[in-house]
C-alpha cells in the first residue's frame, strides 16, 4: 500500500505503544488484535525500532494482512487486517 | 492446528537473565505457544515468596558491577520486571510453571503456597524430561 493509501484507511482499533520498549508493543498488539473482528483494520503506534521488523513478522505467522509502516515524527505507524 | 510448544529450563535466579526469560516468553505467547517452565535450582530461590521482584535480593549473572545501572535503564524504558512479564504472559497463552521440589528444598521453600503465586505446581526431573521431549523449542536460561 502506498502512504497516502495507509493514511486513508479507516482503522478500527489505534493501540498507542510509544511509551514502550520491545517488547512491549508486541505484548499490545497481541492483546489488542482479540477485541477486533475479522477485517477490521488495527494500526500500532511504536517509537521501537525493533517493532516495526517484528510486527510484520508476526502478522505472517499469525495469518494477519501486514498492509505497511509509515515512518516520521519520532515514532511508526503499523497497520494490519486482522485474518 | 496444535499450538507449539516451548519448554523452558530456568536455572537462572539472576535479575538479568530472569528479565531475559521474561522477554522471550512475551515473544512466546504473541505466537500463541503453550509453555511450559521448569524452574530448576537458582531459579526457585527467585521464586520464592519473599524474594521475586525484589531486585535487592537477586544477583546479577553479568556484570554484577552495572546491576543499578541495568536497573535504571529498565525502568527509564519502562520495562515490566520479570515477574510482571511472567504474570502478563499467563494472561495471554497457556502458560505453566513448575517449580523443582528438590531446588524449593534447597532455599527452604516445600509448598506451593511458598512460592510466588504464578507458580502452577512442585514437580520432580520426569516431568521435565518429559516436557523437553515433547517441545517443538527448548531453552536453558
Amino acid at each position: 500500500m502506498t502512504q497516502e493509501e495507509l493514511i486513508s484507511l479507516q482503522v478500527t482499533k489505534a493501540v498507542d505503544a510509544r511509551g514502550t520498549a520491545c517488547p512491549g508493543p508486541l505484548l499490545e498488539a497481541k492483546k489488542a488484535i482479540g477485541t477486533i473482528k475479522p477485517g477490521d483494520i488495527m494500526e500500532v503506534l511504536s517509537a521501537d525500532e525493533g517493532t516495526k521488523v517484528d510486527i510484520p513478522k508476526w502478522c505472517a505467522k499469525q495469518g494477519h494482512e501486514y498492509l505497511g509502516t509509515i515512518e516520521g515524527s519520532g515514532y511508526f505507524r503499523i497497520f494490519m487486517k486482522k485474518h | 492446528m496444535e499450538p507449539k510448544k516451548m519448554c523452558l529450563g530456568l536455572f537462572s535466579g539472576s535479575v538479568d537473565k530472569l528479565t531475559a526469560a521474561g522477554i522471550i516468553l512475551s515473544g512466546a505467547v504473541a505466537d500463541d505457544m503453550k509453555v511450559d517452565i521448569y524452574v530448576l535450582l537458582q531459579g526457585a530461590r527467585a521464586f520464592r515468596k519473599d524474594i521475586g521482584d525484589n531486585s535487592e535480593k537477586l544477583q546479577m549473572a553479568e556484570n554484577p558491577n552495572l546491576k543499578a545501572e541495568f536497573l535504571e535503564s529498565l525502568k527509564t524504558l519502562k520495562v515490566k520486571t520479570w515477574v510482571e512479564f511472567f504474570r502478563e504472559c499467563k494472561t495471554i497463552s497457556d502458560v505453566k510453571i513448575h517449580i523443582c521440589g528438590l531446588a524449593g528444598k534447597i532455599w527452604g521453600a516445600e509448598k506451593l503456597d511458598d512460592f510466588i503465586d504464578i507458580a502452577d505446581d512442585i514437580c520432580g526431573i520426569g516431568a521435565y524430561i518429559t516436557a523437553t521431549q515433547e517441545a517443538d523449542v527448548n531453552l536453558f536460561i
